[in-house]
């Protein structure tokens, strides 16, 4: 949380994350050489190397861009967002490498300057069978860098959560452009129709898993209106379940209104850290705990425990016959409501 | 006409990201904790860390050290602004 900075925040999960993923790659990247070799022994170390780490950047995003709906849709996905950052930036590294070692083999041999040579080198836009695709893949890794480059929570806060997540909303754009490269990189190289099928499966899997996880959530964005004495009624309070939260969307936002026992609470469901779905998460040791990265917030005043001090606002919630009225007015991050408690059952 | 569109470009490019790298150690070394009070206790690897990121953002940032914003910016969003504009 907002302490002093420092380069990695590192604990035993995000160890085993990233050891697994280390391994992962140099298991793919060895793989993908060294059947390479065998289907092809006249390749060279280099074009197996600049493709195996292309297919691996590309590979990877796939699944970064997966992982947000899949938890959306199913728990158990979860653990695997706690550290989606640094699948974004290993996958910007391999990018990157990619990249250095096709401006070498393509473009470093002439006499011209080789980042001249990318983009003048081929200007045959108006034919899709020899379009420049690779200053697509260019566009693709300025975007890849600018996200990588602000990838620490100093520009998390500095640029506040709402910035940060649009300019890393970005990588759609990424996306596109590198469904592009790759797709024309493959109808100028491949005769087999594999490869361009496999680009197309990876491309309808990431849109059909968005729409599905959107399609799941279709009604939690519709604001609910005020009704008698301009409280907003949520739900009743049976239907909360013990320790989570019911989200509507109130003042144009989402409220999670959690209950824990008897008493029920509502924040603002956007957690400080990343914009993440507070009402997703659950009361652990008696604080709002954000499933995707653990910020904390106590449920009566939105304030994180010292010494940390994100803040998110907060509601006033009133019990009437059992129902779930909540003021709609949000009161300023961090005010201290008192909560609405029910009757003990008889 | 578009080689020099290109040549051009790059230039550019260059020259914002040789400026960009300048300022970008000196931010790391003196201005996060300028704008940021948490950088104070930063340590020398989120120093590193935050070099590509201030030597792409560099007009921004060095607005804000240059104006003097001791604390990162206030978050916005409808509950937010809404609380602000006459919340409790």
């Amino acid at each position: 949380m907002s302490q002093g900075y420092r380069a990695v925040g590192w604990n035993p999960q995000k160890k085993t994350y990233d050891r697994v993923l280390g391994l992962g790659l140099l298991l793919y990247l060895g793989l993908f050489v060294g059947v390479g070799f065998a289907l092809h022994p006249t390749a060279t170390a280099e074009t197996l190397l600049l493709r195996g780490l292309g297919t691996s950047a590309f590979l990877l995003l796939h699944g970064i861009l997966c992982i947000g709906p899949l938890a959306r849709l199913d728990r158990r996905f979860l653990p695997l967002l706690y550290n989606r950052r640094h699948l974004g930036v290993s996958m910007f590294l391999l990018a990157l490498v990619h990249s250095v070692f096709a401006l070498i083999q393509f473009h470093a041999l002439g006499d011209q300057n080789p980042l001249v040579s990318l983009f003048v080198g081929n200007t045959r836009f108006d034919s899709l069978a020899h379009f420049p695709f690779q200053p697509l893949g260019a566009a693709a890794l300025a975007i890849l860098f600018l996200m990588a480059a602000t990838s620490h929570d100093f520009w998390l806060a500095n640029l506040s959560a709402p910035v940060w997540k649009a300019l890393h909303m970005l990588v759609y754009l990424a996306y596109a452009l590198l469904v592009m490269h790759v797709g024309l990189g493959i109808l100028q190289a491949e005769t087999s129709p594999l490869w361009a099928g496999l680009v197309l499966a990876g491309l309808a899997l990431v849109l059909g898993l968005h729409l599905v996880a959107g399609w799941r959530e279709r009604g939690l964005d519709r604001e609910l209106a005020p009704g008698d004495a301009g409280l907003v009624d949520v739900c009743a309070i049976d239907e909360i379940p013990e320790g989570r939260a019911r989200v509507a969307t109130i003042s144009g936002e989402r409220v999670a209104v959690f209950r824990e026992g008897l008493t029920v609470t509502a924040v603002s469901s956007l957690c400080q850290h990343q914009n993440g779905p507070l009402g997703e998460g659950r009361i652990l040791d008696g604080l709002i705990t954000c499933p995707w990265h653990g910020y904390q917030y106590d449920p009566c005043s939105g304030r994180s425990p010292a010494p940390f001090t994100e803040r998110v606002p907060t509601f006033r919630v009133v019990l009437r016959s059992g129902r779930v009225l909540v003021d709609p007015t949000p009161s300023p991050a961090g005010t201290e409501q008192v909560p609405a408690c029910a009757e003990q059952p008889q | 006409m578009y080689a020099s569109l290109v040549n051009l470009g790059l230039a550019g490019l260059g020259i914002y990201a040789v400026l960009g790298l300048a300022f970008a150690v000196a931010f790391a070394v003196r201005g996060a904790q300028a704008i940021d009070p948490a950088a104070e206790q930063g340590t020398w690897g989120f120093r590193v860390l935050i070099v590509p990121g201030a030597a792409a953002l560099w007009p921004l940032l060095l607005l804000r050290w240059v104006r003097g914003d001791g604390e990162p910016p206030e978050e916005r969003g409808a509950h937010r602004d809404g609380a602000r504009g006459g919340g409790a």
